[in-house]
Protein backbone atom coordinates (compact mmCIF):
# COMPACT_ATOMS: atom_id res chain seq x y z
CA UNK A 1 0.00 0.00 0.00
CA UNK A 2 1.51 3.81 -0.81
CA UNK A 3 2.15 5.77 2.20
CA UNK A 4 0.30 9.15 2.64
CA UNK A 5 3.72 10.15 4.85
CA UNK A 6 7.24 8.17 5.44
CA UNK A 7 9.68 8.09 7.70
CA UNK A 8 13.01 7.40 6.89
CA UNK A 9 15.91 7.15 8.80
CA UNK A 10 14.75 10.07 11.41
CA UNK A 11 16.89 11.81 13.84
CA UNK A 12 15.64 14.36 16.08
CA UNK A 13 18.53 15.73 18.86
CA UNK A 14 17.00 17.48 21.80
CA UNK A 15 19.11 19.12 24.09
CA UNK A 16 17.48 19.71 28.01
CA UNK A 17 18.60 20.98 31.28
CA UNK A 18 17.16 17.10 31.94
CA UNK A 19 20.32 16.17 29.31
CA UNK A 20 20.13 15.28 25.61
CA UNK A 21 17.20 13.11 24.68
CA UNK A 22 17.21 11.11 21.05
CA UNK A 23 14.62 10.11 19.24
CA UNK A 24 15.64 7.65 15.97
CA UNK A 25 13.07 5.79 13.64
CA UNK A 26 14.55 4.20 10.81
CA UNK A 27 11.27 3.35 8.73
CA UNK A 28 7.43 3.88 9.61
CA UNK A 29 4.50 4.73 7.12
CA UNK A 30 1.37 5.96 7.32
CA UNK A 31 -1.17 4.91 5.00
CA UNK A 32 -4.19 5.75 3.85
CA UNK A 33 -7.67 5.16 5.71
CA UNK A 34 -5.54 3.30 8.67
CA UNK A 35 -4.90 4.59 12.08
CA UNK A 36 -1.57 3.90 13.58
CA UNK A 37 -1.26 4.43 18.02
CA UNK A 38 2.14 5.37 18.85
CA UNK A 39 2.34 4.28 22.15
CA UNK A 40 4.67 4.84 24.64
CA UNK A 41 5.05 5.77 28.16
CA UNK A 42 5.69 9.40 29.38
CA UNK A 43 9.19 10.89 28.02
CA UNK A 44 9.27 8.42 25.37
CA UNK A 45 9.63 10.55 22.24
CA UNK A 46 5.62 10.13 21.24
CA UNK A 47 4.89 14.23 20.96
CA UNK A 48 8.00 14.93 19.38
CA UNK A 49 7.86 12.24 16.52
CA UNK A 50 4.39 14.04 16.05
CA UNK A 51 5.95 17.18 16.02
CA UNK A 52 7.93 16.28 13.57
CA UNK A 53 5.54 14.71 11.55
CA UNK A 54 3.73 17.93 11.60
CA UNK A 55 6.60 19.90 9.81
CA UNK A 56 6.65 22.06 13.34
CA UNK A 57 10.16 20.46 14.79
CA UNK A 58 12.76 19.83 12.09
CA UNK A 59 15.23 16.29 12.46
CA UNK A 60 18.77 16.46 12.71
CA UNK A 61 19.20 13.72 10.01
CA UNK A 62 16.91 11.39 8.17
CA UNK A 63 13.58 12.51 6.15
CA UNK A 64 9.87 13.28 6.41
CA UNK A 65 8.36 12.57 2.63
CA UNK A 66 5.05 13.20 2.10
CA UNK A 67 3.75 10.84 -0.66
CA UNK A 68 0.05 12.04 -0.62
CA UNK A 69 -1.18 15.32 -1.58
CA UNK A 70 -3.18 17.27 0.76
CA UNK A 71 -2.72 18.74 3.78
CA UNK A 72 -0.84 17.45 6.86
CA UNK A 73 -2.60 18.61 10.17
CA UNK A 74 -2.49 18.21 13.72
CA UNK A 75 -4.87 17.87 17.12
CA UNK A 76 -2.69 19.20 20.01
CA UNK A 77 -3.39 17.50 23.30
CA UNK A 78 -4.68 20.76 24.82
CA UNK A 79 -6.79 21.80 22.01
CA UNK A 80 -7.55 25.71 21.86
CA UNK A 81 -11.21 27.16 20.31
CA UNK A 82 -11.16 29.88 18.75
CA UNK A 83 -13.60 33.09 20.46
CA UNK A 84 -16.82 32.34 18.00
CA UNK A 85 -19.20 30.01 17.49
CA UNK A 86 -18.55 26.24 16.74
CA UNK A 87 -19.72 27.14 13.01
CA UNK A 88 -17.04 29.80 13.13
CA UNK A 89 -14.37 27.50 14.08
CA UNK A 90 -14.60 25.26 11.74
CA UNK A 91 -15.53 27.88 8.83
CA UNK A 92 -12.37 30.15 9.71
CA UNK A 93 -9.37 27.99 8.33
CA UNK A 94 -11.55 27.23 5.04
CA UNK A 95 -11.86 31.15 4.75
CA UNK A 96 -8.54 31.39 5.26
CA UNK A 97 -7.21 28.73 2.62
CA UNK A 98 -9.96 30.66 0.08
CA UNK A 99 -12.35 28.51 -0.22
CA UNK A 100 -16.00 29.15 -1.93
CA UNK A 101 -18.95 30.04 -0.08
CA UNK A 102 -20.51 26.47 -1.59
CA UNK A 103 -17.49 24.24 -0.62
CA UNK A 104 -16.98 25.91 2.87
CA UNK A 105 -20.79 25.21 3.35
CA UNK A 106 -20.62 21.56 2.26
CA UNK A 107 -17.75 20.95 4.64
CA UNK A 108 -18.52 21.81 7.74
CA UNK A 109 -21.33 20.55 7.14
CA UNK A 110 -20.14 17.34 6.70
CA UNK A 111 -17.37 17.65 9.21
CA UNK A 112 -19.71 18.77 12.47
CA UNK A 113 -22.26 15.36 10.88
CA UNK A 114 -18.94 13.21 11.33
CA UNK A 115 -19.02 14.04 14.96
CA UNK A 116 -22.27 14.63 15.43
CA UNK A 117 -22.11 18.17 16.76
CA UNK A 118 -24.11 19.45 13.76
CA UNK A 119 -26.65 20.83 16.58
CA UNK A 120 -24.33 22.56 18.32
CA UNK A 121 -22.91 24.94 15.05
CA UNK A 122 -24.43 27.99 16.28
CA UNK A 123 -23.40 27.30 20.28
CA UNK A 124 -20.53 29.64 21.52
CA UNK A 125 -17.11 27.76 21.35
CA UNK A 126 -16.00 28.45 25.33
CA UNK A 127 -19.58 26.78 26.17
CA UNK A 128 -18.51 23.54 25.36
CA UNK A 129 -17.95 20.39 27.45
CA UNK A 130 -14.55 18.59 27.41
CA UNK A 131 -15.85 16.24 25.22
CA UNK A 132 -17.56 18.48 22.75
CA UNK A 133 -14.60 20.84 22.40
CA UNK A 134 -12.30 16.82 21.67
CA UNK A 135 -15.47 16.74 19.10
CA UNK A 136 -14.92 20.10 17.39
CA UNK A 137 -11.23 20.02 17.08
CA UNK A 138 -11.22 16.82 14.89
CA UNK A 139 -14.34 17.96 13.40
CA UNK A 140 -12.23 21.57 12.29
CA UNK A 141 -9.26 19.14 11.05
CA UNK A 142 -11.32 16.75 9.14
CA UNK A 143 -12.74 19.62 7.48
CA UNK A 144 -9.56 20.98 5.91
CA UNK A 145 -9.35 17.28 3.88
CA UNK A 146 -6.40 16.48 5.26
CA UNK A 147 -4.02 13.97 3.36
CA UNK A 148 -2.73 13.21 7.45
CA UNK A 149 -4.11 13.81 10.07
CA UNK A 150 -1.52 13.86 13.75
CA UNK A 151 -3.77 13.79 16.72
CA UNK A 152 -1.79 14.02 20.54
CA UNK A 153 -3.78 12.54 23.00
CA UNK A 154 -7.26 12.79 21.64
CA UNK A 155 -9.01 10.77 24.48
CA UNK A 156 -7.38 12.86 27.45
CA UNK A 157 -9.74 13.74 30.22
CA UNK A 158 -12.65 12.04 28.84
CA UNK A 159 -14.95 9.43 30.72
CA UNK A 160 -15.04 5.67 29.40
CA UNK A 161 -18.55 5.59 27.64
CA UNK A 162 -17.19 9.29 25.68
CA UNK A 163 -13.99 7.44 24.73
CA UNK A 164 -16.29 4.74 22.54
CA UNK A 165 -18.13 7.21 21.72
CA UNK A 166 -15.41 9.42 20.17
CA UNK A 167 -13.41 6.54 19.40
CA UNK A 168 -16.34 4.76 16.87
CA UNK A 169 -17.03 8.28 15.21
CA UNK A 170 -13.51 8.86 14.31
CA UNK A 171 -12.86 5.59 13.04
CA UNK A 172 -16.53 6.06 10.68
CA UNK A 173 -14.57 9.35 9.24
CA UNK A 174 -11.19 7.94 8.58
CA UNK A 175 -13.07 5.25 6.68
CA UNK A 176 -15.01 7.60 4.78
CA UNK A 177 -12.23 10.16 4.08
CA UNK A 178 -8.95 8.06 3.62
CA UNK A 179 -7.07 10.25 5.61
CA UNK A 180 -3.99 8.48 7.36
CA UNK A 181 -3.67 8.71 11.10
CA UNK A 182 -1.38 8.85 13.57
CA UNK A 183 -2.89 9.16 17.23
CA UNK A 184 -0.09 9.27 20.35
CA UNK A 185 -1.45 7.70 23.48
CA UNK A 186 0.06 6.69 26.74
CA UNK A 187 -2.75 4.73 27.23
CA UNK A 188 -2.96 1.32 26.08
CA UNK A 189 -6.95 0.73 26.08
CA UNK A 190 -7.65 3.84 24.21
CA UNK A 191 -5.03 2.75 21.85
CA UNK A 192 -6.18 -0.16 21.01
CA UNK A 193 -9.94 0.90 21.02
CA UNK A 194 -8.73 3.05 17.95
CA UNK A 195 -6.57 1.49 15.73
CA UNK A 196 -5.62 -0.91 12.84
CA UNK A 197 -1.47 -0.68 13.86
CA UNK A 198 0.62 -0.26 16.92
CA UNK A 199 4.03 1.18 16.81
CA UNK A 200 5.48 1.29 20.64
CA UNK A 201 7.75 3.68 20.93
CA UNK A 202 10.29 3.37 24.32
CA UNK A 203 13.57 5.61 25.27
CA UNK A 204 13.25 7.39 21.75
CA UNK A 205 13.38 4.08 19.87
CA UNK A 206 10.69 2.37 17.78
CA UNK A 207 10.97 -1.20 19.66
CA UNK A 208 8.06 -2.90 17.52
CA UNK A 209 5.59 -1.53 14.53
CA UNK A 210 2.81 -4.46 13.65
CA UNK A 211 -1.17 -5.07 13.74
CA UNK A 212 -2.92 -4.42 16.38
CA UNK A 213 -3.34 -8.20 17.09
CA UNK A 214 0.58 -9.04 16.57
CA UNK A 215 1.84 -6.26 18.96
CA UNK A 216 -0.73 -7.67 21.87
CA UNK A 217 -0.32 -11.32 21.40
CA UNK A 218 3.31 -11.46 19.98
CA UNK A 219 5.21 -8.31 21.31
CA UNK A 220 9.09 -8.35 20.51
CA UNK A 221 10.48 -7.76 23.92
CA UNK A 222 9.79 -8.28 27.30
CA UNK A 223 9.67 -4.11 27.55
CA UNK A 224 7.12 -4.12 24.44
CA UNK A 225 5.40 -6.72 26.35
CA UNK A 226 5.02 -4.73 29.74
CA UNK A 227 3.53 -1.78 27.73
CA UNK A 228 1.19 -3.58 25.69
CA UNK A 229 -0.61 -4.91 28.94
CA UNK A 230 1.60 -8.38 28.67
CA UNK A 231 2.23 -8.34 32.32
CA UNK A 232 3.03 -11.86 33.04
CA UNK A 233 6.72 -12.80 32.41
CA UNK A 234 8.17 -15.38 33.50
CA UNK A 235 11.86 -16.83 33.47
CA UNK A 236 11.81 -20.40 31.76
CA UNK A 237 14.40 -22.77 30.00
CA UNK A 238 12.77 -24.47 26.56
CA UNK A 239 12.57 -28.26 27.62
CA UNK A 240 11.87 -31.17 24.52
CA UNK A 241 8.05 -31.48 23.80
CA UNK A 242 6.88 -27.76 23.36
CA UNK A 243 7.42 -27.17 26.67
CA UNK A 244 8.89 -24.47 28.82
CA UNK A 245 10.31 -25.29 32.24
CA UNK A 246 9.78 -23.02 34.84
CA UNK A 247 11.11 -24.85 38.17
CA UNK A 248 11.43 -28.88 38.26
CA UNK A 249 7.08 -28.51 39.20
CA UNK A 250 6.35 -25.72 36.53
CA UNK A 251 6.15 -26.10 33.05
CA UNK A 252 3.92 -24.32 30.45
CA UNK A 253 3.37 -25.54 27.37
CA UNK A 254 4.71 -23.76 24.09
CA UNK A 255 3.88 -24.26 20.29
CA UNK A 256 8.12 -25.03 19.21
CA UNK A 257 9.72 -21.87 19.40
CA UNK A 258 13.33 -22.53 20.01
CA UNK A 259 15.84 -25.33 20.81
CA UNK A 260 15.63 -27.05 24.20
CA UNK A 261 17.92 -25.60 26.95
CA UNK A 262 17.40 -21.93 25.59
CA UNK A 263 16.81 -19.57 28.06
CA UNK A 264 13.22 -17.73 27.76
CA UNK A 265 11.19 -15.12 28.88
CA UNK A 266 7.21 -16.47 28.87
CA UNK A 267 5.05 -13.69 28.75
CA UNK A 268 0.86 -14.72 28.98
CA UNK A 269 -1.80 -11.83 28.96
CA UNK A 270 -3.83 -11.77 32.76
CA UNK A 271 -6.66 -12.56 30.61
CA UNK A 272 -5.75 -15.28 28.77
CA UNK A 273 -4.81 -16.93 32.14
CA UNK A 274 -7.71 -18.62 33.59
CA UNK A 275 -8.52 -19.78 36.91
CA UNK A 276 -10.71 -22.71 37.63
CA UNK A 277 -9.92 -26.12 35.16
CA UNK A 278 -12.67 -27.99 34.03
CA UNK A 279 -13.96 -26.37 31.07
CA UNK A 280 -12.31 -27.68 28.34
CA UNK A 281 -10.12 -24.70 27.79
CA UNK A 282 -6.50 -25.00 27.46
CA UNK A 283 -4.24 -27.26 29.34
CA UNK A 284 -3.60 -27.02 33.31
CA UNK A 285 -0.76 -25.58 34.45
CA UNK A 286 -1.25 -26.74 38.06
CA UNK A 287 -2.10 -24.62 41.76
CA UNK A 288 -1.35 -21.28 42.65
CA UNK A 289 -2.83 -19.36 45.54
CA UNK A 290 -4.28 -15.85 45.77
CA UNK A 291 -1.92 -13.34 46.93
CA UNK A 292 -4.10 -10.58 46.37
CA UNK A 293 -7.51 -9.36 45.25
CA UNK A 294 -8.20 -5.66 43.58
CA UNK A 295 -11.74 -4.94 42.24
CA UNK A 296 -13.15 -1.74 40.13
CA UNK A 297 -16.56 -1.71 38.22
CA UNK A 298 -15.77 -3.80 35.79
CA UNK A 299 -12.93 -6.22 36.47
CA UNK A 300 -11.49 -8.27 39.64
CA UNK A 301 -7.63 -8.62 39.49
CA UNK A 302 -6.02 -11.45 41.31
CA UNK A 303 -2.44 -11.84 41.96
CA UNK A 304 -1.28 -15.33 42.23
CA UNK A 305 1.42 -17.16 43.41
CA UNK A 306 2.74 -19.50 41.13
CA UNK A 307 6.38 -21.41 40.84
CA UNK A 308 7.44 -18.96 43.21
CA UNK A 309 6.24 -15.87 41.39
CA UNK A 310 3.07 -13.68 41.45
CA UNK A 311 0.78 -14.42 37.75
CA UNK A 312 -2.19 -11.89 36.88
CA UNK A 313 -4.97 -12.54 35.39
CA UNK A 314 -8.66 -10.94 35.12
CA UNK A 315 -12.51 -12.06 35.96
CA UNK A 316 -15.70 -10.19 35.49
CA UNK A 317 -16.37 -8.37 38.71
CA UNK A 318 -19.30 -8.81 40.98
CA UNK A 319 -19.66 -12.97 39.08
CA UNK A 320 -19.33 -16.12 39.60
CA UNK A 321 -15.44 -17.02 40.62
CA UNK A 322 -15.27 -13.40 41.37
CA UNK A 323 -17.65 -13.26 44.40
CA UNK A 324 -17.03 -16.36 45.92
CA UNK A 325 -12.69 -15.85 45.96
CA UNK A 326 -10.50 -15.26 48.61
CA UNK A 327 -7.14 -14.33 49.30
CA UNK A 328 -5.37 -17.76 50.38
CA UNK A 329 -7.57 -19.62 48.61
CA UNK A 330 -5.82 -22.05 46.23
CA UNK A 331 -7.05 -22.60 42.56
CA UNK A 332 -6.21 -24.49 39.24
CA UNK A 333 -4.56 -22.80 36.34
CA UNK A 334 -4.78 -23.18 32.71
CA UNK A 335 -3.53 -21.79 29.42
CA UNK A 336 -4.37 -21.76 25.98
CA UNK A 337 -0.69 -23.22 24.17
CA UNK A 338 -1.41 -20.68 21.79
CA UNK A 339 -1.72 -18.15 24.21
CA UNK A 340 1.70 -18.24 25.68
CA UNK A 341 4.69 -16.63 23.71
CA UNK A 342 7.89 -17.02 24.16
CA UNK A 343 10.68 -14.06 24.70
CA UNK A 344 14.12 -14.39 23.66
CA UNK A 345 16.57 -13.92 26.62
CA UNK A 346 18.85 -11.52 25.94
CA UNK A 347 20.22 -7.80 26.93
CA UNK A 348 16.34 -7.05 27.35
CA UNK A 349 16.39 -9.45 30.61
CA UNK A 350 17.77 -6.64 32.96
CA UNK A 351 15.19 -4.11 31.50
CA UNK A 352 12.44 -6.47 32.07
CA UNK A 353 13.60 -7.05 35.20
CA UNK A 354 12.99 -3.37 36.02
CA UNK B 1 -12.50 88.34 28.51
CA UNK B 2 -11.88 85.34 30.69
CA UNK B 3 -15.59 84.45 30.95
CA UNK B 4 -16.30 81.19 29.20
CA UNK B 5 -18.28 81.11 26.59
CA UNK B 6 -20.15 78.37 24.93
CA UNK B 7 -18.31 78.59 21.70
CA UNK B 8 -15.32 78.64 23.60
CA UNK B 9 -16.71 75.38 25.61
CA UNK B 10 -17.12 73.11 22.40
CA UNK B 11 -14.02 74.35 21.05
CA UNK B 12 -12.35 73.25 24.03
CA UNK B 13 -14.15 70.29 24.55
CA UNK B 14 -13.23 68.84 20.83
CA UNK B 15 -9.81 69.85 20.93
CA UNK B 16 -9.91 67.79 24.14
CA UNK B 17 -11.30 64.57 22.22
CA UNK B 18 -8.81 65.25 19.12
CA UNK B 19 -5.99 65.48 20.90
CA UNK B 20 -6.45 62.25 23.01
CA UNK B 21 -7.99 60.46 20.41
CA UNK B 22 -5.27 61.22 18.42
CA UNK B 23 -2.77 59.85 21.06
CA UNK B 24 -4.49 57.20 21.61
CA UNK B 25 -4.63 55.81 18.20
CA UNK B 26 -0.82 56.27 17.98
CA UNK B 27 -0.09 54.63 21.06
CA UNK B 28 -2.17 51.64 20.06
CA UNK B 29 -0.86 50.85 16.59
CA UNK B 30 2.63 51.59 18.28
CA UNK B 31 1.96 49.50 21.55
CA UNK B 32 -0.22 47.04 20.21
CA UNK B 33 2.23 45.33 18.07
CA UNK B 34 5.14 45.75 20.54
CA UNK B 35 2.78 43.69 22.88
CA UNK B 36 2.02 41.23 20.81
CA UNK B 37 5.68 40.40 19.84
CA UNK B 38 7.27 40.54 23.53
CA UNK B 39 4.27 38.06 24.84
CA UNK B 40 5.05 35.57 22.29
CA UNK B 41 8.32 35.62 22.11
CA UNK B 42 11.13 34.53 24.37
CA UNK B 43 14.67 35.83 24.42
CA UNK B 44 17.34 37.23 26.63
CA UNK B 45 16.52 40.10 28.49
CA UNK B 46 13.10 39.55 28.30
CA UNK B 47 12.18 40.12 31.94
CA UNK B 48 14.12 43.04 32.34
CA UNK B 49 12.28 44.44 29.56
CA UNK B 50 8.94 44.21 31.13
CA UNK B 51 10.30 45.44 34.21
CA UNK B 52 11.07 48.55 32.43
CA UNK B 53 7.66 48.62 30.91
CA UNK B 54 5.63 48.08 33.96
CA UNK B 55 7.53 50.96 35.97
CA UNK B 56 7.01 52.61 33.14
CA UNK B 57 3.09 52.57 33.86
CA UNK B 58 3.69 54.55 37.32
CA UNK B 59 6.10 56.90 35.58
CA UNK B 60 5.23 60.47 36.57
CA UNK B 61 3.57 62.38 33.71
CA UNK B 62 4.76 65.45 35.26
CA UNK B 63 8.64 64.10 34.38
CA UNK B 64 7.21 62.82 31.00
CA UNK B 65 5.82 66.09 30.09
CA UNK B 66 9.34 67.65 31.49
CA UNK B 67 11.14 65.53 29.01
CA UNK B 68 9.06 65.92 26.45
CA UNK B 69 8.61 70.01 26.86
CA UNK B 70 12.62 70.38 26.69
CA UNK B 71 12.99 68.13 23.79
CA UNK B 72 10.76 70.29 22.14
CA UNK B 73 12.27 73.54 23.55
CA UNK B 74 13.86 76.13 21.08
CA UNK B 75 17.32 74.59 21.96
CA UNK B 76 16.24 71.03 22.33
CA UNK B 77 16.81 67.73 20.95
CA UNK B 78 14.11 68.60 18.26
CA UNK B 79 13.76 72.55 18.95
CA UNK B 80 13.70 73.48 15.36
CA UNK B 81 10.57 71.82 14.38
CA UNK B 82 8.97 74.62 16.09
CA UNK B 83 6.65 72.63 17.92
CA UNK B 84 6.90 73.97 21.65
CA UNK B 85 3.08 74.79 23.07
CA UNK B 86 2.06 72.79 20.41
CA UNK B 87 -1.16 70.11 20.07
CA UNK B 88 1.99 67.99 18.26
CA UNK B 89 3.89 68.54 21.35
CA UNK B 90 0.49 67.52 23.87
CA UNK B 91 -0.21 64.37 21.36
CA UNK B 92 3.90 63.26 21.78
CA UNK B 93 3.38 63.44 25.68
CA UNK B 94 0.24 61.61 26.13
CA UNK B 95 1.70 58.52 23.74
CA UNK B 96 4.33 58.49 25.76
CA UNK B 97 2.21 58.43 28.89
CA UNK B 98 -0.48 56.11 27.11
CA UNK B 99 2.36 53.78 25.86
CA UNK B 100 3.49 51.61 28.66
CA UNK B 101 -0.11 50.60 29.63
CA UNK B 102 -1.34 49.36 26.53
CA UNK B 103 2.48 47.58 25.89
CA UNK B 104 1.96 45.91 29.44
CA UNK B 105 -2.44 45.19 29.12
CA UNK B 106 -1.48 43.51 25.66
CA UNK B 107 1.57 41.29 26.71
CA UNK B 108 -0.74 40.14 29.55
CA UNK B 109 -3.22 39.37 27.19
CA UNK B 110 -1.25 37.27 24.82
CA UNK B 111 0.51 35.45 27.64
CA UNK B 112 -2.70 34.44 28.89
CA UNK B 113 -2.83 32.41 25.67
CA UNK B 114 -2.08 28.87 25.11
CA UNK B 115 1.91 28.09 24.56
CA UNK B 116 1.05 26.29 21.62
CA UNK B 117 -1.74 28.69 20.07
CA UNK B 118 0.47 30.07 17.40
CA UNK B 119 1.67 26.43 16.24
CA UNK B 120 -2.02 25.23 16.53
CA UNK B 121 -3.43 28.29 13.96
CA UNK B 122 0.15 26.69 12.05
CA UNK B 123 -1.69 23.33 11.83
CA UNK B 124 -5.02 24.67 10.49
CA UNK B 125 -3.14 26.19 7.73
CA UNK B 126 -4.53 29.28 8.54
CA UNK B 127 -2.49 32.43 6.53
CA UNK B 128 -0.22 34.90 8.99
CA UNK B 129 -2.78 37.75 7.55
CA UNK B 130 -5.82 35.74 9.24
CA UNK B 131 -3.58 34.67 12.06
CA UNK B 132 -3.34 37.88 13.09
CA UNK B 133 -6.64 38.90 12.85
CA UNK B 134 -7.07 35.51 15.04
CA UNK B 135 -5.15 36.91 17.79
CA UNK B 136 -6.42 40.37 17.66
CA UNK B 137 -10.07 38.67 18.04
CA UNK B 138 -8.46 36.40 20.99
CA UNK B 139 -7.38 39.33 23.03
CA UNK B 140 -9.76 41.58 22.42
CA UNK B 141 -10.72 41.85 26.33
CA UNK B 142 -7.23 42.65 26.72
CA UNK B 143 -7.55 45.26 24.44
CA UNK B 144 -10.17 47.06 25.36
CA UNK B 145 -8.88 47.17 29.01
CA UNK B 146 -6.08 48.75 27.60
CA UNK B 147 -7.97 51.50 25.60
CA UNK B 148 -9.97 52.03 28.90
CA UNK B 149 -7.32 52.78 31.07
CA UNK B 150 -4.94 54.53 28.39
CA UNK B 151 -8.01 56.75 27.84
CA UNK B 152 -8.80 57.74 31.35
CA UNK B 153 -5.18 58.88 32.28
CA UNK B 154 -4.94 61.06 28.98
CA UNK B 155 -8.20 62.04 29.26
CA UNK B 156 -7.55 63.37 33.00
CA UNK B 157 -3.89 64.34 32.48
CA UNK B 158 -2.94 68.29 33.13
CA UNK B 159 0.98 68.58 34.16
CA UNK B 160 1.93 66.86 31.03
CA UNK B 161 -0.60 68.69 28.55
CA UNK B 162 0.43 72.11 30.74
CA UNK B 163 4.13 71.78 30.22
CA UNK B 164 3.90 71.04 26.79
CA UNK B 165 1.08 72.72 25.06
CA UNK B 166 1.29 75.70 27.27
CA UNK B 167 -2.78 76.20 27.81
CA UNK B 168 -2.78 78.67 25.19
CA UNK B 169 -6.20 79.82 23.76
CA UNK B 170 -7.55 79.01 20.65
CA UNK B 171 -4.72 77.06 20.27
CA UNK B 172 -3.23 74.27 23.03
CA UNK B 173 -6.22 74.69 25.69
CA UNK B 174 -7.98 71.39 27.03
CA UNK B 175 -10.31 70.88 29.32
CA UNK B 176 -7.47 70.09 32.17
CA UNK B 177 -5.76 73.17 31.55
CA UNK B 178 -8.88 75.08 31.22
CA UNK B 179 -10.03 74.07 34.35
CA UNK B 180 -6.81 74.63 36.14
CA UNK B 181 -7.11 77.77 34.97
CA UNK B 182 -10.07 79.30 35.91
CA UNK B 183 -9.35 77.52 39.55
CA UNK B 184 -7.02 79.60 39.75
CA UNK B 185 -8.45 82.43 38.58
CA UNK B 186 -11.29 81.79 41.38
CA UNK B 187 -13.90 81.13 38.87
CA UNK B 188 -15.20 78.40 39.98
CA UNK B 189 -18.45 78.26 37.56
CA UNK B 190 -16.92 78.28 34.62
CA UNK B 191 -14.12 75.29 35.91
CA UNK B 192 -17.15 73.71 37.16
CA UNK B 193 -19.11 73.98 33.68
CA UNK B 194 -15.53 72.74 32.47
CA UNK B 195 -15.23 69.72 35.04
CA UNK B 196 -19.00 68.39 34.34
CA UNK B 197 -18.03 68.10 30.95
CA UNK B 198 -14.99 66.23 31.48
CA UNK B 199 -16.69 64.04 33.88
CA UNK B 200 -19.23 63.36 31.49
CA UNK B 201 -16.96 63.00 28.79
CA UNK B 202 -15.33 60.00 30.74
CA UNK B 203 -18.68 58.56 32.02
CA UNK B 204 -19.40 58.05 28.17
CA UNK B 205 -16.60 56.61 27.14
CA UNK B 206 -16.01 54.10 30.18
CA UNK B 207 -19.99 52.87 29.49
CA UNK B 208 -19.63 52.83 25.85
CA UNK B 209 -16.39 50.65 26.17
CA UNK B 210 -17.69 48.34 28.74
CA UNK B 211 -20.77 48.07 26.89
CA UNK B 212 -18.69 46.75 24.01
CA UNK B 213 -16.30 44.68 26.30
CA UNK B 214 -19.54 43.26 27.81
CA UNK B 215 -20.88 42.39 24.31
CA UNK B 216 -17.23 40.88 23.38
CA UNK B 217 -17.20 38.69 26.04
CA UNK B 218 -20.65 36.86 24.97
Amino acid sequence: MTAALRVENLQVIRQSRAGRFTLSVRDLALRPGEVLAVLGPNGSGKSTLLRVLAGLESPAAGRVERQATGPVTMVFQRPIAFAGTVDHNVRIALRSIGLAPSEIRRRVDDSLGHFGIAALAERRADRLSGGELRRLVLARAFALEPAVLLLDEPFDDLDHEAQELLSRDLRQAVAQTRVAVAVVTHDLRRAVGVCDRIAVLCNGALQQVDSRRTVLERPCSPTVARLVGMTNLVAATLGAHDTAIVDPEHQLPTAGAGPPGAEVWIGIRPEHLKVDVGRGEGESIGKAVVDSIASDSVLTTLSLRWAGTLLRTHLVAGRGLAREIAVGDAVSLSVRREDVHVLPRGQDAARADR
Amino acid sequence: MHELHSSDLLEITLRTLSVCLTALLIALAIGVPIGIALGRRQFPGRRALLGVINSGMGAPPIVVGLIVAQMFFRNGLLGRLELWYSVEAMVTAQVLIALPLIVALVIAAVSALDVDWELQVRTLGISARWRTWLLLREIRLGLLAAVIAALGGILSEVGAVMQTGGNLEGETRVLTTAILMYTNMGLFESAYALAAILVGLMLTLAGLLTWVQYGARS
